[in-house]
């Protein structure tokens, strides 16, 4: 156990590394602006403003809030307090709201579509890739192509087919929103039913490019468990096959945690296809309004939100394998 | 007369490959080891040492098939069984193995105690782990492993501890035939003497009955095994007692297997060190006569037509080759001088 809070230990000083690094990059890149980004940021919420005094209190109100008029380790400061309330200032391109509160409000969107549509995706990918390590034969030979098939279609491109033949052919689904565009959002059934039928085509169309990968990862990982010498041994010795693919899986399954974790911490990036193609309201459409907007403060928010769940899943990513893996245990114990 | 605890006649077996070409691995090969005995089976790499021993296991999953000849396991007779139940009634209870890759062979993953309850509940499912852990200790501690062995992750352990794990894991059902695969081979020489001790050792303690010790170092099995096999391209072309077969070979590749010493035993040292030239026959079309003619210095243009059976010459020895064993001793005796 001790080599185990050693392990912990450097993972959590690696992670807080990662942090302040992040931190500070995304400080010091938006001040790297020629110019003053202030003076920049106002001159683009100003523009269609004709009020001097106004521009003039939007110039100051800014000024103090990320202290340009101060030096830079005291804006530093300033900065690091801002970030820890959760104050990242007024979006640019949905004025009068706060970044904050664009974030809020469409950052359970994507959490919503996006989590369990990866969960879904990893556990069937898994399952099917395993069902195909061990059968072979026939069930092999049909999923694989399928498999290579949907994890080299891009995302856009699932998206698109999915767009087509059940919203606009068929007809069964809608083609875009959260849910339905005159709609306000309430707990009633309605709501509820518009909002379940809106998401299932983003859903399903993040759900089928995971599957793909997931499965084609699972089953060679578990072909060459299948033939580990371990396997062997254990046959030698009596054990049943149904035991055995249990060891194979297990071990054939760590790996696979890695792909898991990844799509988590990534999760907002992935999500901005789906998003953008299907309307959906989640963080990928604000950050893509945001991007074209030319919106500094949302994009240096939603920036570090990402590369946050970057960091955040692949410290937890790290912590569980040394608990579930005993090959990092031992590693870390000589 | 002792009573043999393993009879194998005639056994043949063979490999299926992608392309359906049968490999014949195992060619009318007869192995019997008595009770309290041991048996060397030596030869080079790739002559069929594991797929016999696979074979004579029962151990039949694709592509090895079993082909013809009695496997006859202390009187029951395996060779026509499922190969489920033989791994059910017989893998690690009758007779168990220590694969060649003894390093690799337990899961990265797993305890090596549960690996032990695994293979003891395969055959009498209901054993208790409180039974199990108390019957592992004491064969752990009495072959001089540590206890705490047992709670640890193969990756925890040293590759010697892992061999010796392994060794130990092997017999954790009292077997009565063990069949150890080259399980010094990949280990330096004072591991491989531990490791030596330790399988004789398991004879001495009772825990198995006899001992079938493969080796690609023919000298290495002198004072280990009480009988040896020579083994070329899937065929046994000699064999005798351990003395005998170390200082008095008969069969041209016994005398050549004997000069290409890799390790160097006590009282072999002055044997000198040659490897054996070419290279043995492909299995899948063997030579119709004699399968060392190529290799061999005493080649004759019969031995290239003539196939050539394993002639019995008394006391338990018997050699494949058409030269009569006086005129092979005498042809050493004059290559030494
Ligand atoms: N899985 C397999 N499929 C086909 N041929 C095999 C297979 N395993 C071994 N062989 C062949 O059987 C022969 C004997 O191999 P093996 O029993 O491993 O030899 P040894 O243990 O003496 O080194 C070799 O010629 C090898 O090419
Ligand atoms: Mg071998």
């Amino acid at each position: 156990m001790k080599g185990y809070r050693n392990y912990f230990l450097k993972q959590l000083v690696w992670f807080l590394v990662t942090v302040v690094v992040a931190f500070t990059l995304n400080f010091i890149l938006p001040r790297l602006m020629p110019g003053d980004p202030v003076a920049a940021i106002v001159a683009r919420m100003a523009q269609g403003m004709s009020n001097a005094t106004g521009v003039q209190a939007v110039y100051e109100q800014y000024t103090e809030l990320f202290g340009t008029d101060k030096p830079i380790t005291e804006q530093y400061v300033i900065y690091i307090r801002n970030v820890l309330r959760g104050d990242f200032g007024y979006s640019i391109s949905q004025y009068p709201r706060t970044v904050a509160d664009v974030i809020q409000s469409s950052i359970w969107w994507t959490v919503a579509l996006q989590f369990p549509a990866i969960i879904v995706g990893w556990i069937l990918g898994n399952s099917l890739g395993a069902l195909a390590a061990y059968l072979r034969k026939g069930f092999d030979k049909v999923l694989m192509p399928i498999s290579i098939f949907l994890s080299n279609i891009p995302a856009f491109g699932m998206a698109i087919i999915l767009l087509v033949i059940f919203a606009v052919n068929l007809r069964w689904f809608p083609t875009s929103g959260g849910y339905q565009f005159d709609m306000v959002p309430s707990t009633s059934f309605e709501f509820v039913w518009s909002v379940i039928v809106h998401y299932q085509l983003p859903f399903w169309s993040i759900v089928l490019i995971t599957i793909g990968g997931q499965a084609i990862g699972m089953r060679s990982m578990a072909i060459y468990e299948l033939n580990a010498d371990y396997v062997k041994y254990a046959r030698f010795l009596g054990i049943k096959d149904s035991k055995i693919i249990r060891y194979v899986f297990r071990n054939a399954m760590l790996p696979q945690i890695t792909g898991l974790a990844l799509s988590i911490g990534t999760m907002i990036g992935g999500a901005l296809v789906a998003e953008i193609i299907f309307s959906y309201p989640g963080l990928g459409s604000t950050m893509l309004t945001a991007v074209l907007g030319g919106d500094y403060p949302l994009i240096s928010a939603a920036t570090l939100i990402v590369t946050l769940m970057v960091l955040v899943a692949f410290f937890a990513l790290e912590i569980v394998y040394g608990l579930i893996d005993p090959r990092i245990k031992a590693a870390q114990s000589e | 007369m002792s009573k043999p605890i393993l009879e194998v006649n005639e056994l043949t077996t063979n490999y299926v490959t992608r392309f359906g070409d049968k490999i014949f691995a195992v060619d009318h090969v007869s192995v019997k080891v008595d009770d309290g005995k041991s048996v060397g089976i030596a030869g080079e790499s790739g002559c069929g040492k594991s797929t016999l021993a696979l074979s004579l296991m029962g151990y039949y999953f694709p592509p090895l098939y079993y082909a013809s000849g009695d496997i006859i396991i202390d009187g029951q007779n395996i060779s026509g069984m499922d190969p489920d139940v033989v791994r059910k009634t017989i893998l690690g209870n009758e007779i168990s193995y220590i694969p060649q890759a003894a390093m690799n062979a337990l899961n990265p993953t797993q305890k090596v105690i549960h690996f032990i309850e695994d293979v003891i509940q395969a055959h009498y499912p209901h054993t208790p782990k409180k039974e199990i852990y108390e019957l592992a200790r004491e064969r752990f501690e009495l072959l001089g492993l540590p206890a705490e062995v047992l709670q640890k992750y193969s990756v925890e352990l040293s590759g010697g501890m892992k061999q010796r794990t392994v060794i130990a894991t092997s017999v954790i059902l009292s077997p009565k035939v063990l069949i150890a695969d080259e399980p010094s081979s990949a280990l330096d020489v004072t591991s491989q003497k531990m490791v030596i001790k330790m399988i004789l050792d398991l004879m001495e303690k009772g825990i198995i009955k006899s001992l079938i010790f493969i080796t690609h170092e023919l000298p290495l099995l002198y004072n280990v095994t009480d009988d040896i096999m020579i083994m070329y391209a899937g065929q046994i072309v000699e064999r005798g007692s351990a003395d005998e077969m170390v200082f008095d070979p008969i069969h041209p590749y016994t005398k050549a297997l004997m000069g290409s010493i890799i390790v160097p035993e006590e009282g072999l040292r002055d044997v000198k060190l040659t490897a054996i030239p070419g290279t043995p026959p492909n299995l899948k079309n063997p030579p119709s006569g004699c399968r060392f003619a190529d290799r061999c210095k005493f080649v004759m243009p019969e031995c290239r037509v003539r196939s050539v059976e394993l002639r019995d010459i008394g006391g338990g020895r018997s050699y494949r080759c058409i030269i009569p064993e006086e005129d092979l001793r005498k042809a050493y005796k004059s290559e030494k001088r």
